[in-house]
């Protein structure tokens, strides 16, 4: 009898299971199928323009090398890498910081800059895009010149993007915090000895979202850099690729294989970060 | 080792809520001062101050004779003992206990041998590489002990040390933390809610309550003449009974008539009485449960009781009594001295005379309940 029902709940969830794993193929399929286009249409010779399939008629790196050698895109992807890392660095400190300061710290208006910051937050960033630029460009920072400038912009607003990490920070144990300090650790020490080796994923998470935010940023890097290919990141160098409609039907298939370039650099990183992207550091810490 | 002195220290939080008023104590060098009392009585914040991990609101607290009230914990030179252990979990037990010598940037083979050492002591040499979370409470302790212990800090301080472990556990460390100060002899303060840690561990008890202390003194002295009635029944177990009654003088001798009896006061007491000229009056009457004795028959000096609980700890029995008029007395009778017959009758309902030690009752002011002698 009680076998019998072993095997029902078995039987049960096998079939749970199954459902389960159908949902989350056809899921897979609907988010995968438009990056397996774009991978199979960067591959695509036979034409430039879109066109009714999706399988290439002729595969080749013709577009992956028109891209290298008649477009800027080298000077773009060296201009968006150049910005990302600045930004990666810059930024992860300044988070991690903050959300020390407000997690750990206690002072006046604490609170009230919080409450600030996150009112601050729900305005969309673009509402100060003019006066960006017009500051921007008194310093001579648009344009050909516009990585120091996207850097600047980027970075600027930063210290707001502290809520996730912040409360990571909460969920460790004051306690711990309080033992380095009593055992002759300082502020700074409690933070890269103590706090950071313990908010491994969180730093790792601040990192990469850093990183990737300019990558996929069109809307300053176009306002900041207008024409000036130079000063282009990919996003707007790529878009600028097929700006018009003769351009899109010249261009689509290099376009494409730009869009599979630019995935490369981050898709590296979050691979190797991943393994560091673990739960369940903090067991044995303290009693509870 | 050091002397901790602290002047009229005060604790106030959020501008109006007193955590600890005017905290006066001189600590001695290599004294083991333990600070007790029940939840909330200030005592962890007071000791927290010490360590720098609270700010002092008022008064001044001296180690080694400078005023350390501006100075960060790390510049303090002390070590503490966290009741939830904090061990860094991203370290093995050798580098938790190193850690305090890295920031001090020890050479590595000074770390190793102090390390080494301090793990003996504990007996944690066999876990030095494993990480905080492969070991058990017991262990995780002993750890945070030896973090403490390989620093030569000026004072340790230690807040609830055993209250995450269970009983087993927390007697025997608690033998070995006796152990440990003979070794180390270093000034120990302890935070302990445990009136048998208080009393096994201290050289001296500072006994706390909403943030006053009620008594400093030996355990012997807070045990045999608690100042107040507070102390008289945080003070051991189990607690002190006590009940209004009487105190009469007939000469220079002296009587408690509690529940109809008349028991005489005797010895150091009875003299201490008439030396403070102490006239005939009401009282809180104090009796802790071992000095209570079972009487044979009805005496003048005899309760009547009738037997409502009899919890068997071994070598003792824990008698609650009831008198005639409903007021619950709690006797411990050694059972060395009792038949096995009589054991068994201790049953619910058994009718029992008992009396008092006359030179072991507390007189304590119904209305200041502080100790009349």
């Amino acid at each position: 009898m009680s076998e019998k029902k072993h095997m029902g709940m078995k039987a049960k969830t096998r079939l749970s299971n199954t459902i389960i794993y159908i949902i989350l193929t056809v899921m897979s399929i609907v988010w995968l199928f438009p990056f397996f286009c774009i991978v199979c249409e960067s591959f695509r010779v036979e034409s430039t323009h879109q066109v009714g399939y999706v399988l290439p008629k002729q595969w080749g790196f013709d577009n992956y090398i028109n891209l290298f050698t008649k477009t800027d895109f080298p000077v773009w992807f060296k201009n968006t890498f150049l910005i990302a890392l600045f930004v990666a660095v810059i930024q992860t400190v300044i988070v991690l910081c903050m959300s020390y300061t407000l997690s750990r710290l206690r002072f006046k208006s604490r609170k009230g800059l919080m409450n600030v910051m996150l009112i601050l937050g729900m305005f969309p960033g673009f509402l100060s895009m003019i006066v960006l630029y017009k500051v921007l460009n008194g310093m001579g920072l648009t344009g050909p010149n516009s990585i120091p400038g996207l850097i600047l912009v980027y970075v600027g607003s930063s210290g707001m993007g502290y809520y996730v990490s912040k409360g990571y920070f909460d969920t460790i144990p004051r306690s711990l915090d309080e033992a380095a300090r009593v055992d002759g650790a300082n502020r700074l020490q409690v933070l890269t000895k103590v706090m950071l080796p313990l908010c491994k994923p969180i730093v790792i998470y601040t990192i990469l979202t850093a990183f990737m935010g300019p990558w996929g940023d069109f809307m300053f890097a176009k306002y900041i850099a207008h024409a000036s290919s130079a000063g282009m990141t990919v996003a707007v160098g790529l878009q600028s690729m097929i700006g018009t409609p003769s351009a899109l039907t010249a261009n689509y298939t290099m376009f494409c294989a730009g869009g599979v370039v630019v995935a490369v650099p981050i898709t590296i990183l979050f691979m190797s970060l991943q393994k560091y992207y673990v739960e369940g550091v903090t067991g044995g810490a303290v009693k509870g | 080792m050091a002397r901790v002195k602290l002047t009229d220290v005060k604790k106030i939080y959020d501008k109006n809520v007193v955590a600890v008023h005017d905290f006066n104590l001189d600590i001695a060098d290599k004294e083991f001062v333990v600070f007790v009392g029940p939840s909330g009585c200030g005592k962890s914040t007071t000791l927290r101050m010490i360590a720098g991990l609270e700010e002092i609101s008022e008064g001044t607290v001296e180690i080694d004779g400078v005023v350390v009230n501006d100075l960060q914990p790390k510049d303090r030179n002390i070590a503490m003992v966290f009741q939830n252990y904090a061990l860094y979990p991203h370290l093995s037990v050798f580098e938790n206990m190193a850690f305090p010598l890295r920031l001090q940037k020890m050479n590595n083979d000074e770390i190793y041998r102090r390390v080494t050492e301090a793990a003996e002591i504990l007996c944690i040499t066999e876990y030095l590489n494993r990480k905080p979370r492969a070991l058990s409470g017991g262990q995780r302790q002993r750890v945070a002990i030896g973090r403490a212990m390989v620093r030569d800090s000026k004072v340790f301080l230690m807040d609830e040390p055993l209250s995450n472990l269970d009983a087993k556990l927390r007697n025997q460390m608690r033998a070995e933390i006796i152990l440990l100060r003979q070794k180390i002899d270093t000034t120990f303060i302890y935070v302990t809610h445990d009136q048998t840690e208080a009393m096994t561990l201290g050289d001296r008890i500072v006994i706390m309550k909403d943030g006053y202390i009620q008594q400093v003194g030996t355990p012997d002295e807070v045990f045999d003449m608690p100042a107040n009635l507070f102390v008289a029944e945080f003070i051991g177990a189990p607690k002190m009974n006590t009940f209004p009654t009487k105190l009469v003088r007939e000469g220079n001798e002296y009587f408690v008539t509690p529940f109809g009896s008349k028991i005489k006061v005797d010895g150091a007491k009875g003299v201490d009485l008439s030396a403070k000229n102490v006239k005939s009056r009401d009282i809180i009457l104090g009796v802790r449960p071992e000095h209570i004795v079972l009487a044979d028959e009805k005496r003048d000096d005899t309760i009547e009781c009738t037997v409502q609980v009899n919890e068997m700890m071994g070598s003792e029995l824990h008698l609650h009594v009831l008198t005639k008029d409903g007021t619950q007395i709690i006797v411990r009778v050694p059972t060395i001295n009792l038949t096995h017959q009589q054991r068994d009758e201790m049953v619910n309902g058994h009718k029992i005379y008992i009396t008092f030690e006359g030179k072991v009752m507390h007189f304590f002011d119904p209305e200041s309940t502080n100790n009349l002698l």
